[in-house]
């Protein structure tokens, strides 16, 4: 019997020998409650931080660790060549720990400067959106919630990725296009409709460009999709007509000195009528203690329009090489009545990211 | 006045540069490898030397005093900032990170038997099998 199973563990260890597989991850346990706020009575929304729009993570006046607690394993297979299969798997508290593949494409490098990837990929809209779900490659508990607050950020298409330099400037760009059809999207059907809604993001195609230096990094980016909706079932119409056309312009420019570090964005999305969203974030390291300031704001250029804003201090404390302790305080208020989303509200969120 | 303020402030600087790291290749690289085409090796955004001839670079345990100091000296970023800055570029998919040796020993044995090979070491373990290019 014995035997028969290290046979059976041979012959199983023998067949990855073509693919040297890397396993690597990520994980964030954090948890948080609203001290104060007054919710949305007019739609019967209770005390309400929404912390991450897409995935729905909103703390109430009761302390819980679901809502941003999330544990990621990726998958690397190097094929070798230049050729990569990678598959990133991550669960979240506020889906409850359903693990899901978020990422799943294969990539193949060309040269030393060109890559071409293939398969399911972050949406890259927002200067943080790729690396959103890794807390520790980020000061705060999370990216400003005003500004990351799409409701589509997968996609399904191909990607060709470019790096390279100029002198003392390292430059990297990219550009993709592809769709995502979500049956039954999160932040639509749970928080703003509370019925199903299947959301279609079609034709998209973007480009981003970015170049840094020592100190300073500035990124450049556009996308335009074609979006459709069905709420239980039944296509949502717009001035009349089935689909409505998207145009994403974003920038982003950071600064580095040493210690202090500035970071700000500054993004719209057109989509007949003009959704502006902004952030700066200053931060000055103390050796292994970071604390730091974040301002960040959506208006929706229209009469009541959608139109909220977060002033948020923390801090971030390097403990150990591959995990950060966080404590975040964070005010949003709310400046709409019919597109009001959450009311006001005060926070405290804590928290610790690792990667290993 | 003026002089004796250089002289002390060369006197610090000479004090801080005790725990010294000499970057290695081997011998036979004779690529012209000066303190910016390190800190784009090993920050990934070179990937080959200036012959075109791909680079593959090895770096220490995090956990390494001599890691430390390079990362500090040479990348000019704390162990914890440059975990940060390779976690954001693993899990995108824009790059992977120096393969980490365990110690002096294995760096010097690794870079000494490969030609395209760069890694650090402290300078107190180099030895002939092997060319310095840098010192921090």
């Amino acid at each position: 019997m014995k035997t028969q199973l290290t046979i059976a563990v041979l012959a199983t260890l023998s067949l990855p020998l073509h693919a040297e597989i890397n396993i690597s991850g990520f994980a964030s346990v954090n948890g948080g409650k609203v001290i104060s706020g007054t919710g949305v009575p007019q739609y019967d929304v209770e005390p309400t931080f929404l912390a991450d729009y897409p995935i729905v993570s909103a703390y109430t006046q009761d302390f819980s660790m679901k809502p941003e607690s999330l544990f990621g394993l990726q998958f690397t297979g190097n094929l070798s060549e230049g050729l990569f299969a990678t598959a990133q798997i991550v669960a979240r508290g506020a889906n409850d720990y359903d693990a899901k593949f978020e990422w799943a494409y294969i990539s193949y490098e060309l040269n030393d400067s060109l890559t071409i990837q293939a398969g399911k990929k972050r949406l890259p809209l927002f200067y943080y959106s790729d690396f959103f779900d890794v807390g520790y490659a980020y000061v705060w508990m999370r990216a400003p919630a005003d500004n990351y607050t799409w409701q589509i950020f997968n996609y399904n298409g191909i990607n060709a990725l470019y790096s390279g330099s100029i002198g003392d400037w390292s430059l990297s760009g990219n550009i993709y296009g592809g769709r995502e059809d979500d049956t039954n999207n999160k932040l639509l059907s749970d928080f703003f409709f509370l019925e199903p809604v299947r959301e279609i993001w079609k034709d998209i195609l973007g480009g981003v460009i970015q170049a840094s230096n020592d100190w300073l990094e500035i990124r450049a980016t556009h996308m335009q999709y074609t979006n459709e909706r069905y709420r239980s079932g039944e296509q949502v119409l717009w001035d009349g007509k089935p689909q409505r056309d998207g145009k994403f312009y974003g920038l982003s420019v950071n600064a580095d000195f040493g210690n202090l570090f500035i970071l700000t964005e500054l993004n719209r999305l057109d989509l007949g009528g003009n959704l502006d969203t902004y952030m700066i974030s200053v931060g000055y390291r103390f050796n292994d203690i970071t604390p730091y300031f974040a301002y960040a704001d959506f208006e929706e250029d229209a009469t009541d329009g959608e139109h909220h804003d977060t002033m948020s201090l923390g801090v971030r404390w390097d403990f150990h090489s591959s995990a950060a302790l966080k404590i975040q305080y964070d005010k949003v208020e709310e400046h709409s009545f019919d597109l009001a989303v959450a009311g006001d509200s005060e926070s405290i969120t804590f928290g610790i990211d690792v990667v290993f | 006045m003026k002089t004796r303020t250089l002289a002390m402030t060369l006197f610090l600087f000479s004090a801080t540069t005790l725990a010294d790291v000499a970057v290695i290749v081997h011998p036979s690289n004779s690529n012209a490898i000066d303190a910016t085409v390190i800190k784009k090796i090993f920050t990934g955004k070179s990937k080959s030397f200036s012959d075109g001839s791909k680079v593959s670079p090895v770096s220490q345990s995090a956990s390494s005093v001599v890691a430390a100091e390079f990362n500090k000296k040479a990348l000019k970023k704390s162990s914890s900032q440059l975990k940060a800055y390779w976690s954001k570029l693993v899990f995108t998919g824009k790059g992977t990170p120096p393969k980490e040796l365990s110690n002096d020993a294995d760096v010097l044995k690794h870079i000494a038997s490969t030609p395209n090979a760069i890694g650090f070491i402290s300078v107190d373990s180099v030895d002939s099998s092997v060319k310095v290019v840098q010192k921090y």
